[in-house]
């Protein structure tokens, strides 16, 4: 394996391990997907999960850099992010704007063109809280609704690595932090608290500092001091944490309802995390337990390396597809919206996530620039050419006035 | 440092650099065309709007959602009859009662301190009230609250006018509240028949009837706001009578009802017909 690869692997993280988190996304993408459907009411909290794993793993990978190199090459970071997550997000919008353009209703066209710029910006989740797009249950005339999460991570990605080049200089870097990580996580838990009290909790929920806390308990976990006391977990005490866990995050998923249930801004998210924390961090540092042997086996880890690109597809494909699938019957379409998503989501994954990411020979050098910069060129022309429909001619009836 | 590993980390850096400007150029369109607020939009022809007659009459719309997906025909309506119209009615809330819950101690918080501001800015003339779905609480507090917004529209030099809210379909968020929503119009309008004229009660059932699902309520597919053809509805009414009280003349519903106001974004978010 080159020695970029290496070094890519978080701190302390071993192969077996990862195989296991990426199983862990590959639960959190199935729950997101099934919740959309309408058959499982706390699948959103799969969002959840996707946080903590991103701030466990980032952390760890920042964390492996200042104790390797001294220091943190930030820019470098960056431009893996990059393109690790932008090129697949590029397509994806592209086809979905033309997608809609097609087939989507007057309101999804113009509310897709309204958001472009915000999704290209990775800020949509701001727009959206503007946009009070929770309070009026505005997702489904949105079929770039699901990239809020895209954009708070986007925005994490951005802050923290600054945080932790700073504080993770010197003898006491990991422990300092681990405190500003389980610090912040506290902050953003009250944020969420007061903001979650009231009628309109899209600012609670697609906020970034409110859903920070998902992001720092994973940043926490992977800390020294914390790795190091998950390591010292024998491995059948480790068993029953884990599985205590897993049912717990279950139960969340199964009886938790929906995203406005107010007990999630009363600390309920909060746990959410710290559960989802606490089972990833033993999942990757006791070795051997039964939830990582599960996790890492083959078909949710295969659900897991499609992951990203799943996410991505499955809302415009819902939106899209299932009014057209609805002689299939409920379970039919979904089934049907579901291997769609799949089948899109593997061939970007094959064809554009993978070889960005691993410099294939097409997307190296100056090409590999062009494979990060033209899907997004081609977003803008796009954005520019679609005419933005005139809504709401012929919605009044002059003569049932008279 | 062998020379090979220098070449490698200067390529790196290079196509890093590279990639670093592409990342930047990326964020810097999205935010470019952030910038340029969207797309242009309401490109219908409003066509020439005919001169109308300027009244001296100001409208403050107050109230909860229901009350904004009301306000753009509203709005549209009283301008086109010399109007001057200011729609503070709230995405989320709107309600002046206190019902001693957290949640309404906020927003009622939230709109006397936003009317005092638009007392200020928009000096209005007439403030209308359209009675919420948070107007909770017992009668006493919904009296007091609405006793309160006689005296302070009346110090205000204006009058008060509290309108009855559309029927709409109570799901499980509203039904705790079922009974305190029934009250509260009822005793608006008490308070208005002894304000001495400082307050009037219009009863919009005459627009809307009084079942959600009837065809006459126009409610949009949530069961609760309204979609173009109601709003139109709703500001016919108010219009016709508001003038009769305030002696202006309402304009024809052909110079207003099918303008660009009916494009409104908030008709998306209800999946009105586009």
């Amino acid at each position: 394996m080159p020695g970029r690869h290496r070094a890519a692997r978080p701190s302390g993280v071993g192969r077996a391990h990862i195989a296991a988190l990426d199983g862990l996304r590959g639960f959190a993408v199935v729950a997101v997907l099934l919740f959309h459907a309408g058959y499982l009411n706390g699948g959103f909290l799969g969002v959840d999960l996707f946080f903590v794993l991103s701030g466990f793993l980032i952390t760890g990978l920042l964390l492996g850099e200042a104790t390797g190199r001294g220091r943190i090459p930030l820019a470098a970071f960056w431009v893996r992010r990059a393109r690790r997550l932008l090129p697949a997000l590029c397509c994806v919008v592209v086809v979905t704007v033309l997608a809609t353009w097609a087939w989507g209703s007057t309101a999804q066209l113009r509310f897709a063109l309204d958001d472009l710029p915000w999704v290209g910006a990775q800020a949509v989740n701001w727009h959206y809280i503007a946009e009070q797009v929770g309070y009026w249950n505005a997702s489904d005339t949105r079929v770039f609704a699901h990239l809020w999460s895209i954009g708070v991570e986007w925005q994490f990605y951005l802050a923290w690595p600054l945080v932790v080049a700073v504080a993770a200089r010197g003898r006491f870097g990991e422990r300092i932090v681990a405190s500003l990580a389980g610090a912040g996580a506290l902050v953003s838990l009250a944020l969420t608290v007061s903001l979650g009290a009231a009628v309109d909790t899209t600012r609670a929920y697609e906020g970034t500092d409110t859903r920070a806390a998902a992001l720092l308990l994973g940043a926490l976990v992977a800390t020294a001091p914390v790795r190091d006391l998950a390591r010292r977990v024998p491995r059948r005490a480790a068993d029953l944490v884990c599985l205590a866990l897993a049912c717990g995050l279950a139960v969340a998923w199964a009886v938790t309802e929906g995203e406005k249930a107010p007990l999630l801004f009363e600390g309920g998210l909060f746990v959410h995390s710290l559960a989802a924390a606490v089972l990833i961090v033993l999942m990757a540092r006791v070795p051997g337990t039964w939830a990582a042997r599960i996790a890492g086996s083959r078909l949710p880890r295969g659900l897991g390396k499609l992951s990203y690109s799943l996410y991505l597809w499955h809302w415009p494909v819902y939106l899209l597809l299932l009014p057209r699938l609805s002689a299939l019957g409920g379970p039919g379409g979904t089934a049907v919206a579901i291997g769609v998503s799949l089948v899109a989501a593997a061939v970007t994954t094959r064809f554009v996530e993978d070889p960005v990411r691993a410099r294939a020979g097409w997307a190296r050098g100056g090409r590999g620039w062009i494979a990060v910069v033209a899907p997004a060129v081609a977003g803008v022309v796009l954005w520019a050419a679609v005419p933005e429909p005139v809504t709401g001619a012929g919605t009044v009836d002059v003569d049932q006035l008279r | 440092m062998n020379s090979k590993r220098t070449f490698r980390t200067r390529s790196s850096r290079r196509s890093a650099r590279h990639a670093l400007s592409g990342v930047a150029a990326v964020a810097a369109l999205g935010l470019a065309l952030v910038g340029c607020g969207g797309k242009d939009s309401g490109t219908r022809d409003e066509g020439k709007s005919r001169a109308t007659a300027s009244t001296d009459t100001k409208v403050l719309w107050l109230g909860d959602s229901i009350a904004g997906a009301e306000a753009p025909a509203l709005g549209a309506a009283l301008k086109a009859s010399g109007v001057e119209f200011k729609d503070s009615s709230s995405d989320g809330g709107g309600t002046i009662v206190d019902s001693g819950e957290k949640i309404t101690q906020m927003i009622s918080g939230d709109t006397w301190k936003q009317l005092a501001k638009d007392i200020k800015s928009f000096r209005p003339t007439v403030v209308a009230y359209q009675v919420t779905t948070y107007d909770w609480g017992s009668p006493a507090r919904q009296r007091a609250a609405y006793e309160k917004a006689v005296g302070t529209v009346e110090d205000a030099g204006a009058k008060l006018v509290f309108v009855a809210p559309p029927p709409i379909k109570i799901d499980g968020f509203y039904k705790p509240h079922e009974a305190q929503m029934r009250t509260a119009p009822k005793v608006a309008a008490e308070v208005a028949g002894k304000s001495g004229g400082a307050a009037a009660f219009f009863d919009a059932s005459q627009v809307w009837g009084t079942d959600h699902a009837a065809q006459e309520a126009l409610r949009a597919p949530d069961g609760i706001h309204n979609c173009q053809q109601g709003a139109a509805a709703f500001a016919r009414w108010f219009t016709g009578t508001l003038g009769k009280q305030e002696k202006f003349t309402p304009a024809s519903v052909d110079s207003w009802a099918q303008k660009s106001w009916t494009g409104d974004k908030r008709y998306g978010n209800l999946r009105c017909a586009a």
